[in-house]
């Protein structure tokens, strides 16, 4: 079969197809509405929901769940791909748009986001995406009984998790930090923050295509993550008990047994407390610390709006998307943290997101997601890609594993996922 | 009925049969028309998507690369061992799984008790997989507070719960993982081993023991050799070809920390593809696809050259035998109180609320209805199982009547062309999904739309059909000639024949629908790969609840305990009629 014979025959199936919704549409009597398809489910999926219900033409929203990428592919072998996808990885934005497979989108003049988020989604010149949600992944959360005053160096909290963790160990309290090693996006997460502290400008070249996985940047943040993560007592139950822990028992240790003292991760962490909180007590959060002084650096994560290459209507609810006040409903529900800095912080129900979204409106230099970037299979999965190698990583420097070949190890890994990915050298 | 009947094998694994005389054959022209939609279905949805499988193992967009991707796929780390895991799987669980459905079928026979055993070991055989993951990860949960094994554990060893075996860590994943799967398949084997020793002739172990032989040479030579060497070969080659479905217990049970630890290759090629078939990927779908073909090969001989040709006396009635021994019975009740367990642990767990299942175990807290007011006040689960009622419902309704229209012609096949169609379907039959995944949403682009409802039933069809042709197939050939040639006379057309066969073979009908209904509504792995967001079935829906465990294990389990009440009830209702359907045909 020549690739124009299945051109030809897709082009008219799909005009059969598209013939025959008109008809459907015309006999219904109503216009075709814009489909979406969200990554997100549950109670932000009905968010969502709340907001297009506002736009003025119809929006069916459909959830693909976190494995969006392989039914968009499904859906554009088939050809009924949607007319808008919201995705969590920039890095399918670019992988799509050098496809072919998008259109390029205009925000509306109500639209501003930090530096540093706005170019991953240009290709070629083009915009293709628009930011609509964002993360705030640089917070240590804990109960302030537990921890009366917060670490505010690096150095600081090596050296009560040291204490803590000894502690910990005579069984006179709670270990210092929960992780939920069991994901891996956590240990990335933990990862980044470090990197995107010691070493800036090395952080986002990692993301292109000339990466240096065994550069001295990486293996320094290695070790710091070493130095860390090898304190004996540091997690409840020890390190291998620590992989087999998911993130959001993770929290439950912090906020409801009280098993740890302090839990690292992003600001959507609130909905786990909200949910599992004994007793009136709020936990507090500070930022991930540094090893220099002043704040740490600020990680971000997000989702993207794309609109596809055959799309009827739906450059119009992208654009709409970006207005200031599109959001306004999840902005009153909480648990909705804009990357669109025109929003005004007074639109923010919950304190906390009114002060994360100051912070990322900061003079830091803010850093996008480093493996929500990578390429391919390098981007990780449970069991695949930079999730697994962290990993390996956690389990070699909590198991007694020297430091040194534990990194040695992860480096290697990292390279040869790389290289497998397509990328770094 | 009268028909004979000997039991001791599933049809499945024995279509191979000696040549069957013609009896009376549908219109020739029909013929054609009947097996079309099946051979359709089957050639685009399973043949061409292997072909296309194959060449893509062996090509590089396009152009030919030989072994290569071979090569690379199994010189990649980890290879060996995910490959070494699989068949430790497919061999290991199998023996066990058959020893003990042969004790369990033979101490709970002829008893009171026994009935009660054999019911509690059913339930786990009709469960979901996703939920015997569920169940047995509740059990394993790392911590004491809250897994009931660990806990035992911990008390057991005298040891603290930092330094209590785990079995969900990377070095006895395995073992849990099998341990769910055995307690999930065992009372398949009864059920089997049950309807074997049913049918063993009484008087042959009198015939032994009147030429002085003793209890060794009854069970040898009056049970082993005649009927159950070939039971057993069949109940380990079935259970050795389920081993390359424990994807869903690995989706399920392992925290994505210990998942390569505890990989095969179902999981393994679902890990590499990407939901496309290309390069290695494709290499690893076809190691495997030609395992599992060959494994079904040599179950297929063996079971044949096993088998000594029947006697078939009278039909045995109740027989006169002795229940068996005390120590045996006392054995099968400990067993069924063993395989409740993890049922009595679902459900405690389900009768706690989220915060209280996440924090303490089941048994340190108060039971409520919490997990179940907050799911069934919300639409998702009930959107989910509607919806996988509606698939499953019109799933078995397509399979059966594209599988009744094939079978139909294809029981007055004889000879070599019968054998030879017979191996084809049962090829067919064991296709894994995830190695054609990619082909098959290529078709499904073709024909409709892949990532909706309509293509997702059309792939369930297409992989339901060939078991269920199977089954019908032999049932109908196994009819004695008088009986059709009534049938022909009072039917005059062809569809009148079939119609009246169909309902002379009630027990293979019913057992079709009841599999195939359940194995829909079952199923993680299919719906995973081809269902679309507007719908999702309720294997993948509690596949993905479970993703955050412990945080929502008291709405998981709940949710677990709703999704199985359809299918157990099914198939604890339908059971005579699953043995009979099954084991009818496929003898002579």
């Amino acid at each position: 079969m020549t690739p124009a014979g299945r051109v030809t025959r897709r082009t008219l199936l799909r005009a059969a197809a598209a013939g025959a919704t008109a008809t459907a549409a015309g006999c219904a009597g109503g216009g075709r509405s814009v489909q979406v398809a969200v990554v997100w489910s549950g109670s932000e999926l009905d968010r969502f929901r709340e907001v297009v219900a506002t736009y003025p033409d119809p929006v069916r929203v459909v959830s693909a769940g976190n494995d969006i990428d392989a039914f968009l592919r499904a859906r554009h072998l088939a050809g009924t791909s949607p007319d808008v996808a919201i995705l969590s990885r920039p890095g399918l934005v670019t992988e799509y748009a050098a496809r072919g497979w998008l259109r390029p989108v205009r925000p509306s003049t109500e639209y501003a986001v930090p530096i540093g988020l706005s170019d991953l989604l240009l290709t070629g010149g083009q915009r293709y995406g628009v930011w609509v949600k964002a993360a705030h992944k640089s917070l240590v959360w804990h109960l302030p009984s537990m921890l009366p005053e917060q670490p505010t160096s690096w150095d600081e909290l090596v050296s009560l998790t040291r204490r803590l963790g000894a502690l910990a160990r005579r069984g006179d309290g709670p270990a210092p930090l929960a992780i939920g090693a069991a994901d891996g996006w956590v240990l990335t997460d933990w990862f980044e923050n470090v990197l995107a502290d010691l070493a800036p400008s090395a952080y986002d070249a990692l993301a292109g295509p000339d990466a240096d996985w065994q550069g001295r940047p990486v293996r320094d943040t290695l070790d710091r993550l070493a130095e860390l993560w090898s304190v004996d007592g540091a997690f409840p139950g020890g390190g291998r008990r620590a992989l087999l822990t998911q993130y959001e028992e993770s929290v439950i240790q912090v906020v409801r047994s009280r098993r740890a003292v302090m839990v690292f991760e992003a600001d959507f962490t609130a909905e786990v407390v909200g949910r599992f909180r004994s007793g009136p007590e709020e936990p507090v959060t500070f930022r991930f610390p540094s090893a220099g002084t002043g704040a740490g650096a600020l990680i971000v994560g997000g989702d993207v709006a794309v609109v596809f290459a055959d799309a009827r209507g739906g450059v119009e609810l992208v654009e709409w998307l970006t207005r200031a006040d599109s959001f306004r409903p999840w902005l009153r529900a909480g648990g909705y943290l804009s990357p669109n800095t025109t929003i005004a912080l007074t639109d923010y129900a919950d304190p906390v997101r009114r002060q994360l979204a100051r912070e990322m409106r900061g003079p830091d230099t803010l850093h996008f997601d480093l493996s929500d970037q990578l390429p391919g299979a390098f981007t990780g999965s449970d069991g695949v890609g930079i999730w697994r190698i962290m990993q390996d990583f956690f389990s070699d420097v909590t198991d007694g594993v020297s430091a040194g070949a534990a990194v040695r190890r992860a480096t290697g890994q990292l390279a040869a996922a790389a290289r497998d990915a397509g990328g770094g050298r | 009925m009268s028909q004979v009947k000997v039991l001791g094998e599933l049809a499945v694994l024995d279509d191979v049969g000696p040549p069957r005389r013609g009896r009376a054959y549908p219109a020739a022209g029909a013929t054609s028309a009947l097996l079309l939609p099946a051979v359709l279905l089957l050639g685009a949805l399973v043949l061409w998507p292997v072909l296309r499988t194959l060449h893509a193992s062996v090509t590089t967009d396009g152009r030919w690369v030989g072994a290569e991707h071979f090569r690379a796929a199994l010189a990649a780390p980890g290879t060996g061992a995910v490959v070494g895991r699989t068949v430790l799987w497919a061999v290991l669980v199998p023996a066990v799984v058959t020893a003990l459905g042969y004790l369990f079928a033979v101490a709970s026979r002829r008893s009171e008790e026994g009935g009660l055993v054999r019911l509690i070991l059913l339930v786990p055989v009709a469960l979901p997989l996703v939920v015997t993951g569920v169940t047995f990860r509740l059990m394993y949960d790392p911590d004491p507070t809250r897994g009931l094994a660990t806990l035992l554990a911990t008390r057991l060893t005298g040891r603290s719960a930092d330094d209590a075996p785990q079995l969900l860590g990377p070095g006895l994943v395995t073992v849990a993982l099998m341990s769910a799967f055995v307690w999930a398949w065992v009372g398949l084997a009864v059920l089997v081993f049950r309807a074997a020793l049913d049918r063993l002739p009484p008087s042959l172990a009198d015939a032994v023991r009147a030429y002085g032989g003793g209890r060794r040479h009854v069970l040898w030579d009056a049970q082993w050799r005649p009927l159950l060497l070939r039971t057993v070969a069949v109940v380990f080659a079935l259970v050795a070809l389920g081993t390359s479905r424990t994807f869903d217990l690995i989706l399920v049970m392992t925290p994505g920390s210990v998942r390569d630890d505890a990989a095969v290759l179902a999981l393994r090629v679902w890990q590499t593809s990407g939901g496309t078939t290309t390069g290695q990927g494709a290499a690893l779908g076809v190691v495997w696809l030609v395992a599992v073909v060959a494994g079904m090969l040599v179950a297929a001989f063996f079971v044949r050259q096993a088998w000594p040709p029947p006697r078939v006396e009278a039909t045995p009635g109740p027989a006169p035998t002795t229940p068996p021994r005390r120590l045996f019975r006392l054995l099968a009740a400990g067993g069924a109180v063993v395989w409740l367990i993890p049922l009595v642990v679902l459900v405690a767990t389900s009768a706690h609320g989220q915060v209280d299942a996440a924090a303490r175990g089941w048994w340190s807290a108060p039971p409520g209805t919490g997990s179940y007011a907050a799911l069934l006040g919300g639409d998702e689960l009930w959107r989910a199982l509607g919806f996988t009622l509606l698939l499953a419902t019109v799933v078995t309704a397509t399979v059966l009547v594209v599988a009744l229209l094939a079978a139909y012609p294809l029981a007055w096949l004889t000879g070599p062309a019968a054998q030879a169609t017979g191996l084809l379907l049962m090829a067919a039959t064991v296709v894994p999904v995830q190695v054609i995944a990619g082909p098959v949403n290529e078709v499904l682009g073709v024909v409709l739309s892949s990532g909706t409802s309509r293509g997702l039933a059309l792939v369930h069809v297409a992989l339901g059909v060939p078991f269920a042709v199977l089954v019908l197939r032999n049932a109908f050939a196994d009819l004695p000639a008088e009986q059709v040639r009534g049938a022909r006379l009072g039917g005059r057309r062809w569809w009148g024949t079939l119609h009246r066969l169909a309902r002379h073979n009630l027990p293979a009908v019913i057992a079709v629908s009841v599999l195939e209904f359940v194995q829909v509504w079952n199923d993680l792995a299919v719906g995973l790969v081809f269902s679309g967001p507007e719908a999702t079935p309720i294997g993948p829906f509690l596949a993905a609840e479970g993703r955050g465990f412990v945080s929502n294990s008291g709405v998981l389990a709940a949710s677990s305990v709703l999704a199985s009440v359809l299918p157990v009830l099914l198939m604890v209702l339908a059971r005579r009629q699953l043995v009979a359907g099954l084991v009818s045909g496929g003898v002579r």
